[in-house]
């Protein structure tokens, strides 16, 4: 077609129009315009023009006119947005800051507890195909009891399962032969402890620990060793190390390859790998003897199969092997990626484990959250007041609902993006003192992995939550009433929501005090508690060889020095003993009792070194024992349970050996508290025998004592450096989660109490404002300063009473089941519920009455005058 | 007869459309009032009535197939509905007994 309206008449046409109209509009234009044209060209483009323009009407253009002005006016708008946002923000400093300060700091602790999770959960997951790995435990069921272990038979043979790809068997430990001292090259005489396992060579195929120089597939051969980066700079401060020799006292190993560093989120931690070989020859073990050791073992199938499909053929009696059935063994196949956080067997059954831990804090990170978003929902709804007016006015003006949502929603956003950004920046401030803190390195930052998408959903989570709502409230009013000054009516809805929220809020404030109370007591119980034995002043050191062949001398050394009181030995520490001996006999034992004691082997010295009190009969003497009868030390309580009544030089039996009872000493604790006190029973045995050498020094000497023993311990073993506990530290080992807990608990305390505060004196702020001219009126009918005040705090009351008596049951149950893990613990100290009921109705009236104060000074007049 | 009250436009417009049947859309009905009333109208008025009526459920409208004279469109051809006849009949009817009231002498008035 060669003629043709004007051009941009019909773009503009077409840009207009709503699309399900445009058609017979403009074919009914272009009819007149080709019926025009025959005429005159000009007249017919001035037809057409003019009928376009006269088209440009609402009703043609409604559908789209959303979109338009929204595109055409989004970027005035967000100018305009962002400039009423500042001026707000401004206009009252004070607040503002306060609510960013909330909301960042309580994001700040989300994201702390998020990163922990998220690394929690990254556990074990690095492997290549880690769902296809399980680790096999075993069950062991004897007089009804089941006990589990996170091991397998050292010869357990899968190859009649053949789901099962490779199988892995890991012996790791905490000392010999596992913890090792090697010399460095470079010819330090220091030695250097590092700690590492015995395996199989599937050891790196299995798991993706990943090998940077030297043989792919180590452990083929029998005198190798794989190191990692860290223990090769130590060793021969080289990254090619490969082919070198390493001493492991007494035998030798050569390098054969170097494995990166194991990363923090794996289970299976080490800094050398060698084989079984050596293993047996550090041991001195027969192939025989070596068989009935249980190791760490995991299994690779080739397909995903079901634990429970594996566990079956697991359990086959060909697999699990005729003895061990008899003695009832069973297996249990275990995906490795539930082995950090489902770790805990009771009875046989998966009992949770770390999960717990991790459950509790994701619900403290959301209760923060939830809280700061509360506190931010009412301080904005509370602010509604000064900014009805601004409101009403725009809605006059023509402004759409739609328009003002839009504009709070974004002001919302972005104080919320704010204080997301601040938050952000605390929590990689904070990361450091959070890891000292939980005693463990979260090496996630908030930019690895999956975290930044966690964030981004949170961010538009919360945005939303803490926007729409104010947003709907605000955009609500009626531009009339609030012209007139009569908002009173409409906001009373929101008013009573907003003391819903309060009680929330409090609730969960006072809730967290209350327990983290009671946590604290009990804690404090547990570690002023008298165990029964000292254990402050003492050091527990390694002992070698050399050392217990020469303990003698080694202590006669030692005790020429006067800060030096006592030396002694022991096969286990009396603080960590775990488990008990059911292998006790005594005469007139019942045939069908079952009773478990602590038998702790011991030298001489022993008693007196952890100031164990005899209480009948004498102590162990330097005398050689009699060769017929071990001499024993009972306590009290085994005194009771065996039902002897003149114990002194019974005969009992401890699994074979003869024993004679030479003395009663007073009851002692041997493990957590958590577990109940058990009978326990001393044995003398050969120093040989003992598996660490405990000093007792005077209080207040500890550098003169380690100065002492460090040069005694050199003088009698130059091959190792030494290495020492103190005993104190060892108990605080034991209570590692529950103390690392507590500071966490102390820590959310804070910040709950802190975000109601903010929360309190939001709502404050905002009461004091809405009667400031009740308070005019009733200062000039003569009320008192204080009766004001009554007034005010008064309805606060009520909140705070309702929230006491939410939080209190709910907390009491808590820390109820928390303190029933326990079988010694405190009374429910009801005190901490008046304390907590005192504390925060304090600090809500004393904040009540900062806010007010100024309110209630001002001269009446100044109020009432104001219209 | 609640609601639906017809202006004097709107009923020209709705007599056309049932004058041009089958034919009546937007430019024809404009035609066709200029050429029966004399009255010049633009046609985006016409438009605007037509969907008035349309949305009073007085008229009903479909698009029928593409013709060569206006570039390929189609045009929205109006039918009456039997709502939109009915209130015809009742304007008509409603004129004609008023002006059958109007007594003879008021007509032979004559101004001065």
């Amino acid at each position: 077609m060669k003629i043709q309206p004007p051009r941009w008449a019909d773009r503009f046409l077409e840009w207009y129009c709503n699309p399900q109209l445009l058609e017979e509009i403009q074919g009914d234009a272009y009819e007149l315009y080709y019926r025009t044209v025959k005429e005159s060209k000009t007249k017919a483009d001035l037809l057409f023009t003019w009928n376009v323009i006269r088209f440009f009407r609402w009703k043609n253009i409604k559908k789209t006119n959303k979109k338009i002005t929204q595109s055409q006016a989004s970027f005035a708008m967000i100018k305009n947005i962002l400039v009423v946002t500042l001026r707000n923000f401004m206009r009252q400093p004070g607040h503002s800051l306060l609510n960013i300060g909330g909301l960042s700091v309580s994001f700040a602790c989300a994201f702390l507890i998020l990163l922990w999770v998220t690394f929690e959960y990254s556990f074990d997951q690095f492997h290549t195909d880690t769902n296809q790995i399980y680790s096999v435990v075993t069950h062991v069921k004897s007089d009804g009891a089941v006990q589990t272990y996170n091991a397998a038979s050292a010869v357990l043979d899968v190859s009649l399962v053949p789901e099962v790809e490779k199988l892995v068997s890991v012996s790791t430990g905490d000392r010999w032969p596992h913890t090792l001292c090697f010399k460095p090259e470079a010819g330090a005489k220091e030695c250097v402890y590092l700690n590492g396992v015995y395996s199989n060579e599937n050891l790196f195929s299995v798991f993706n620990f990943s090998i940077i120089k030297g043989d792919p597939n180590p452990l083929t051969q029998p005198n190798t060793i794989a190191i990692s980066e860290k223990m090769a700079y130590l060793l021969f401060n080289t990254d090619n190390p490969i082919g070198k020799t390493v001493k492991l006292d007494g035998l030798e190993a050569v390098v054969a390859s170097v494995f990166k560093n194991i990363p923090t989120n794996s289970t299976l931690q080490f800094d050398f790998a060698l084989t079984f070989d050596i293993l047996k020859k550090k041991w001195g073990a027969s192939e025989e003897v070596f068989a009935q050791n249980f190791f760490d073992t995991y299994l690779k199938t080739n397909k995903e199969t079901g634990p429970a499909r594996l566990t079956e053929k697991l359990n086959d009696v060909r697999v699990v092997t005729e003895a061990y059935k008899v003695q009832n063994i069973s297996y249990q196949a275990v995906p490795l990626s539930d082995w950090r956080l489902k770790n805990k067997f009771e009875n046989g059954k998966q009992a949770g484990g770390r999960i717990d831990y991790v459950m509790l804090f994701i619900i403290i990170g959301s209760l923060v959250v939830i809280m700061a978003v509360i506190n931010f929902i009412n301080m904005t709804t509370a602010r509604a007041t000064t900014r009805a007016k601004e409101i009403g006015i725009r809605k006059v003006t023509g402004a759409y609902r739609s328009s003002i949502v839009l504009q709070f929603v974004s002001e919302s956003f972005l104080i919320v993006l704010i204080a997301f950004l601040i938050g952000a920046l605390l929590t990689q401030l904070a990361l450091p003192f959070f890891n000292s803190l939980l005693g463990e390195h979260v090496s996630i930052g908030i930019l690895d992995g999956w975290v930044p998408f966690y964030l981004l959903a949170l961010l538009i989570i919360i945005s939303s939550l803490a926007g729409f709502y104010p947003a709907f409230v605000l955009s609500s009013f009626q531009p009339v009433k609030v012209l007139k000054n009569q908002f009173s009516t409409p906001f009373t809805g929101s008013q009573r929501l907003r003391k819903i929220l309060l009680v929330i809020q409090l609730s969960v404030s006072a809730g967290i005090v209350i327990f983290s109370g009671v946590l604290y007591q009990q804690l404090n119980y547990i570690t002023k508690k008298n165990l029964g034995f000292d254990r402050s002043n003492m050091i527990r050191i390694e002992p070698t060889g050399a050392l217990l062949r020469n303990f003698e001398a080694f202590k006669n050394e030692l005790r020429k020095n006067s800060s030096i009181l006592s030396v002694g030995s022991a096969n286990s520490n009396p603080l960590t003993t775990e488990g008990g001996n059911p292998g006790v006999t005594w005469p007139g034992k019942p045939k069908d009792q079952r009773t478990t004691f602590k038998t702790i082997g011991c030298s001489f010295e022993f008693p007196e070194t952890f100031g164990l009190k005899i209480i009948e009969g004498r102590d162990f003497t330097s005398q050689p024992q009699d060769s017929l009868h071990t001499e024993v030390l009972v306590s009290a309580e085994a005194v009771k349970v065996m039902g002897l009544k003149n114990p002194l030089g019974e005969i009992i039996q401890i699994g074979a050996a003869q024993c004679v009872i030479i003395g009663v000493v007073n009851d002692f604790h041997t493990e957590s508290l958590r577990a109940s006190r058990l009978p326990a029973i001393l044995y003398r045995v050969d120093y040989m025998h003992t598996a660490g050498i405990y000093i007792k020094y005077q209080p207040g000497t500890t550098q003169q004592s380690m100065a002492a023993l460090n040069r005694v311990y050199s003088q009698f073993e130059s091959n190792f450096t030494m290495k020492y506990w103190f005993q104190d530290d060892t108990f605080n080992e034991i209570y590692k989660t529950e103390i690392t807990s507590s500071r966490l608990v102390v820590l959310f305390t804070i910040v709950a109490l802190l975000i109601a505060c903010v929360g309190i004196i939001g709502l404050a702020t905002y009461n004091v404002h809405r009667k400031t001219k009740e308070i005019g009126i009733r200062r000039v009918f003569g009320a008192s300063i204080t009766q004001v005040m009554t007034v005010l705090t008064n309805e606060f009351l009520w909140v705070i009473i309702v929230a006491i008596l939410i939080a209190s049951p709910l907390a009491w149950m808590a820390a109820n089941r928390w303190l029933a893990s326990f079988a010694y613990r405190i009374e429910m100290p009801w005190w901490i519920y008046v304390a907590t009921f005192a504390i925060i109705s304090m600090i809500t009236v004393a904040i009540i009455c900062l806010q007010s104060l100024k309110t209630v000074l001002t001269n009446p007049t100044k109020t009432l005058r104001s219209e | 007869m609640k609601g639906v009250y017809l202006g004097e436009l709107e009923e020209l417009v709705l007599l056309t459309v049932g004058i041009l049947y089958p034919e009546a859309y937007g430019v024809a009905v404009m035609d066709e009032i200029e050429k029966q009333a004399g009255r010049s109208l633009n046609i985006s008025a016409v438009h605007s009535v037509l969907t008035r009526l349309e949305e009073k459920g007085l008229l009903t409208s479909k698009m029928n197939d593409p013709t060569e004279e206006r570039g390929g469109r189609r045009k929205r051809i109006f039918h009456l509905t039997a709502a939109g006849k009915r209130s015809l009949e009742e304007a008509h009817q409603m004129r004609t007994q008023l002006f059958n009231q109007i007594p003879k002498v008021a007509l032979q008035f004559q101004w001065v």
